[in-house]
């Protein structure tokens, strides 16, 4: 674990802190209770009696707390361990968060390691345990992680415990591995005929473009690297300029989805549904090709398609909140003046959880409004 | 072999070590001795995998009722034990505890058992320790801490794997083909830290302060049965342990470490009055000896005498075991004595004594001077007594003539009473036969019976004859009983003295010499050269008396001197270290004076020399110190370090990068980086590159970046950081 900034004093400051970062703390097991009993029992003969193998047995019990104490701080000494987390994870599903343990010592194996999570200050148990690293070897331990809730996991640290080498004492080291990970809305199931419905009501607002179909589109100059296949030689013979041909795309779908997140704490709850029904919308959306634009709030993720721009929404959803009615920052009615004026949007599906504000320009705007009695009805299944 | 295996192999010897602790100690009965050694083996036996031995333990294998009875039933012995048979806690207590043991053996199922196992050997070692001081228990000490530190490794590993074991959530991992056997390295391993805890205790053993508080505690066992030194001693009572190999005593002296050739007599009592058959003593007053000094008591010599007669005084470091009798033993005649001593008294006849017996090991130290006879007394032909002398040391018991002719016929010639004594000595030892078998015990005259009937005898026999001549003669004399040290110990370089080597001499009074040692007894014809058996004893009793003085006597005094020697070792030190600077200060101040009578004499270019000459040698022995340092250090720590710092300077460059918006995507490689960079952000571009290519060289190529490359590296990301990217 070392790191150029410890050449510097402020990196020393750090090295420093980050050491006392790492602190340590023991604890008496049960055996160990014993164990000390039986040498405060050996300790009051030896002073009574004076006699030496008596105090030849003391040294022996109080070598071997002391041998304890000395193992168990070289088992965790040097250890380094790293946390590989995804950018992204759903909230309700279990991920693979992997584990790096690695023993520096240069010689010492390290032996009967546990391992935990610490979130929020209290240790997470997730199984892991080392029995045996040799020296300067590493391992991988994996572990599955179920996220709560939405928004960011901040893992602080994580905790290594040994009770090697005789079960007398625990050890225990702090390490500070913090890691922060971004928790996206739960993906759920929805319900055929839903996106059946919004589908074929979004087939009416195509607009033509370029792409793979049958249809013209346009005719223009042949330019290098086009495909000779889509020569039109009827107009190529007529103009004698090489002229090519585009079809209209029949794949031409696109939707924007609106999401108010204005809305008084009684509806949390249904708030979470609906960020839900987007994130499901958007996944199944996704998964037909379709050109996809979310706003959140006031938050515009842009038009885009594919897996990225899919985890870019993903993101705006993991991160939204609920915002009181009142704010203006958080009306959704700029958002949607907005975007009328643009006439690329397609079919546009609003989502509001509270209809208590100003609602109108959403409902101009959006080709369908999906209200609180809605939203409920979608998502009862979830 | 697995670890449970191991795990349970371990904790079957600890087992067994701490019961042959028991046994050494020798207080296991036979009868319960031999069951319980057939029980530790056949356990031992299955768990080594014998699989008869298994058999066995499955047979006997019962309910869990009949355990218990049988616990009840061992119980009630021992409280029957405690009550009624031996009447005492401890045997009754170690008769119950090896029962414990035995049942525990049988019922070895969960770690609990094991755990109960651990608390009963633990006791078991106690009791041995309690109960011997031998150095027999060095081994058995040696083996519970080895099979100690293995069963407590063991235990604990173990269960931790089970416990994990058992949660079907948990990930295990290790990083060894053979996790969870007893590898090569587990094993020096293991046996490395008992010998760190071996060291660990020997030095906290010697660190531990020594208190003996003594509450509730009862003297355990009598001490060794002696013969003959008693207010009273019947004549032919020496005779019967003249056979006896025990030992009584281990005798230094450390001011003659080679004193092996020498017989050294060591003196318990004196008698003076003889009634035919026994010896006793006429007067049992006995005065408290005064303290010198701190735990030193001083003997006050009756009667002057010239210095001419007193010897060099010789120091004796004792060791004396447990006896029956108060007496201490001393070579003659004991002037100052040291020890652990509440207190210490002297007879009549300069005899020491305790207030009580010694119940356990005593360790003393004595300085003694030996009477020599003066010339003067020695060519005098007659000596004047005291009265006090005359009524005390020359009573007589009922004699017949043929003594009294006796002695006349054999001194006729002699003028000097000096001459007498020795002239009865030497017909004594010339006229008469050693032996034991006398059968003289329950003679009516034994001396009479000795001197013209039997003619055979051993010391009580020729001493008591040599004193009742003299005494016929008018010359004062007395019996002493005491060892005769014979037995010298070329490994410890002591003394080994035993039962058999009681003895009995005379000592004769001269007025001005004091009292002379004179011994009659001819040296026994058993005596012979030590074979290669009897060496290898010698050997052993030296250890014992190493383990004796080093471990078992070792007291708060011993660690108070070990801190005064300390402290005696750093002044001198100091003193050492002050005396030699001085000296080199001299010396300096001398060479530089010398210098500069030579300076002003010398020419210019000669004094340049000398003065460049030195510093240059000091310049060229620093870069070879320096060299070889930097040779010798392991490299593969500051490479590490390197390697790091140059990623550190890399990802900081990214950083710098990114925050210029170009941003490095996971699969693109440094070189495509670069490319990019020079796309994106041309002015920096020759930057990035040469940091690229440092962190190439330095992370991937195994050759180390000096501290030039860094520091240039680290000056490259500053300036980067001071860049700024046009945009549009």
């Amino acid at each position: 674990m070392s790191n150029p900034s410890r050449h510097t004093p402020i990196g020393q400051l750090a090295s420093r802190i980050r050491h006392l970062a790492t602190r340590r703390s023991i604890r008496l097991t049960s055996e160990g209770t014993r164990f000390l009993l039986f040498t405060i029992g050996i300790g009051i003969a030896a002073i009574n009696t004076g006699n030496n193998l008596f105090y030849l047995l003391l040294a022996m019990m109080f070598s071997l707390v002391v041998i304890s104490g000395l193992l168990s701080e070289l088992c965790l000494r040097c250890l380094d361990l790293h946390r590989h987390v995804p950018d992204l994870i759903t909230a309700h599903e279990p991920t693979t968060v992997t584990l790096s343990v690695t023993n520096r010592n240069s010689r010492f194996p390290t032996f009967s390691l546990r391992l935990f999570d610490v979130v929020g200050g209290q240790d997470v148990d997730r199984g892991l345990f080392v029995r045996y690293l040799p020296a300067q070897r590493s391992l991988l331990l994996s572990y599955p992680l179920l996220a709560a809730k939405r928004g960011w996991l901040h893992l602080d640290y994580i905790r290594a415990e040994t009770l090697f080498p005789f079960g007398l004492f625990l050890k225990r080291a702090l390490y500070p591995v913090e890691a922060n990970i971004l928790v996206g809305p739960p993906i759920k199931p929805l319900s055929l005929r839903f996106i059946d419905e919004l589908v074929c009501e979004g087939q009416g607002l195509a607009l033509p473009r370029r792409g793979h179909g049958t249809q013209l589109y346009n005719l223009r100059l042949y330019q290098p690297g086009d495909d000779s296949r889509s020569i039109h030689w009827m107009t190529t013979a007529r103009t004698s300029q090489l002229v090519v041909r585009e079809t209209e795309a029949e794949d031409q779908r696109r939707m924007t989805i609106l999401l108010s997140t204005t809305a008084p704490e009684e509806c949390d709850s249904l708030f979470e549904q609906s960020v839900t029904l987007v994130a499901s919308l958007l996944w199944q959306l996704s998964t037909r090709s379709y050109p996809l634009r979310l706003i959140v709030g006031q938050e515009d993720a842009g038009l885009g398609f594919g897996s990225d721009h899919l985890l870019t929404m993903l993101r705006l959803l993991a991160l939204c909140e609920r915002q009181n009615p009142g704010r203006p920052e958080a009306n959704i009615a700029a958002s949607a003046s907005a975007l009328s004026r643009d006439t690329e949007r397609g079919y546009t599906l609003a989502i509001l959880p509270w209809s208590g504000e100003d609602v109108t320009a959403v409902t101009v705007t959006a080709d369908r409004v999906l209200h609180a009695a809605q939203i409920e009805e979608v998502t009862h299944a979830f | 072999m697995p670890f449970e295996q191991a795990f349970r192999l371990s904790s079957i010897l600890l087992t067994a070590t701490a019961f042959a602790g028991l046994v050494f100690a020798r207080t296991v009965p036979v009868w319960l001795a031999v069951p319980i050694t057939i029980i530790l083996l056949i356990i031992l036996l299955q768990t080594m995998g014998w699989a008869y031995g298994r058999r066995i333990t499955e047979r006997i294998s019962a309910s869990s009722i009949m355990w218990n009875v049988l616990l009840v039933t061992a119980f009630g012995f021992f409280l029957l034990n405690v009550t009624a048979i031996s009447r005492e806690l401890l045997p009754a207590g170690i008769h119950f505890l090896i029962m414990l043991l035995g049942i525990k053996l049988f019922t070895l199922q969960q770690r609990r058992d094991y755990r109960h196992l651990y608390a009963i050997s633990l006791m078991a070692i106690l009791a041995s320790a309690a109960l011997t001081t031998d150095i027999g228990y060095v081994p058995i000490f040696l083996c519970y801490l080895l099979t100690v530190v293995w069963s407590l490794l063991l235990y604990h590993l173990t269960n931790e794997t089970s416990v994990h074991a058992a949660t079907p959530t948990g990930e295990r991992a290790s990083v060894a083909p053979s996790a969870g056997h007893v590898t090569g390295g587990f094993f020096w391993l293991t046996n490395g830290i008992a010998v760190i805890t071996f060291t660990l205790t020997l030095a906290l053993f010697f660190l531990l302060p020594r208190v003996s508080a003594g509450l509730l505690q009862k003297s355990r066992g009598e001490g060794l049965k002696t013969t003959g030194f008693s207010e009273r001693v019947d004549l032919g009572m020496i005779g019967s342990v003249k056979e006896d190999p025990q030992i009584v005593m281990r005798v230094e002296l450390p001011d003659q470490p080679a004193a092996g050739k020498e017989r050294l007599y060591l003196r318990g009592l004196a008698y003076d009055r003889y009634n035919g058959s026994s010896w006793s003593t006429s007067s049992r007053e006995r005065r408290n000896l005064g303290l010198i000094a701190d735990g030193i008591f001083a003997v006050r010599s009756s009667g002057t005498r010239t210095p001419s007669s007193i010897s060099e005084p010789l120091r004796q470091d004792i060791l004396l075991e447990a006896l029956d009798t108060s007496v201490l033993f001393a070579a003659p005649f004991a002037e100052f004595i040291s020890g652990e001593f509440s207190g210490m008294q002297v007879d009549g006849m300069t005899g020491l004594h305790l207030p009580f017996p010694a119940s356990s090991r005593i360790r003393y130290s004595v300085t003694s001077r030996e009477h020599h006879i003066i010339s003067d007394e020695q060519l005098a032909s007659g000596l004047d007594y005291s009265n006090s002398i005359r009524d005390r040391y020359l009573q007589l018991p009922e004699l017949s003539m043929q003594v009294i002719d006796l002695a006349q016929q054999v001194t006729g010639s002699a003028p000097t009473p000096y001459e007498k004594t020795v002239a009865i000595q030497q017909h004594l030892l010339n006229s008469y036969r050693y032996s034991l078998d006398t059968g003289t015990t329950h003679s009516t005259r034994p001396i009479e019976d000795f001197l013209f009937t039997r003619k055979t005898g051993y010391c009580e026999h020729y001493a008591t004859a040599m004193v009742l001549l003299l005494r016929s003669l008018g010359i004062p004399a007395r019996l002493v009983t005491g060892f005769l040290a014979t037995e010298w110990n070329d490994f410890g370089n002591y003394f080994t003295v035993r039962q058999r080597d009681a003895h009995a001499w005379v000592e004769v009074y001269y007025p001005h010499s004091g009292w002379i040692t004179m011994d009659p007894t001819p040296a026994s014809t058993a005596a012979s050269s030590p074979s290669g058996w009897e060496a290898l004893q010698r050997i052993g009793e030296s250890l014992r008396l190493q383990w004796d003085r080093v471990f078992i006597r070792y007291s708060a005094r011993d660690q108070l001197a070990v801190v005064y020697s300390l402290r005696d070792s750093s002044d001198s030190a100091r003193d050492y270290l002050s005396r030699w600077m001085i000296t080199l200060k001299t010396t300096v101040s001398q060479t530089l004076g010398q210098i500069k009578a030579h300076a002003k004499s010398a020419s210019p270019l000669a004094l340049w020399l000398a003065a460049i000459l030195p510093g240059v040698g000091l310049a060229l022995l620093f870069v070879v110190i320096k060299k070889t340092w930097w040779d010798t250090i392991p490299s593969h720590r500051p490479t590490i370090r390197k390697q790091e710092y140059i990623a550190q300077l890399y990802k900081k460059m990214l950083d710098v990068a990114a925050k210029q918006g170009i941003i490095k995507h996971p699969t693109l490689t440094p070189m495509e980086f670069v490319q990019l960079v020079r796309r994106e952000w041309s002015e920096a571009g020759s930057m990035v590159a040469d940091l690229t290519m440092l962190y190439c060289r330095g992370r991937f190529s195994g050759s180390p970046l000096t501290h030039e490359e860094l520091s240039l590296a680290g000056e490259k990301i500053r300036a980067l950081q001071r860049m700024s990217r046009a945009t549009g």
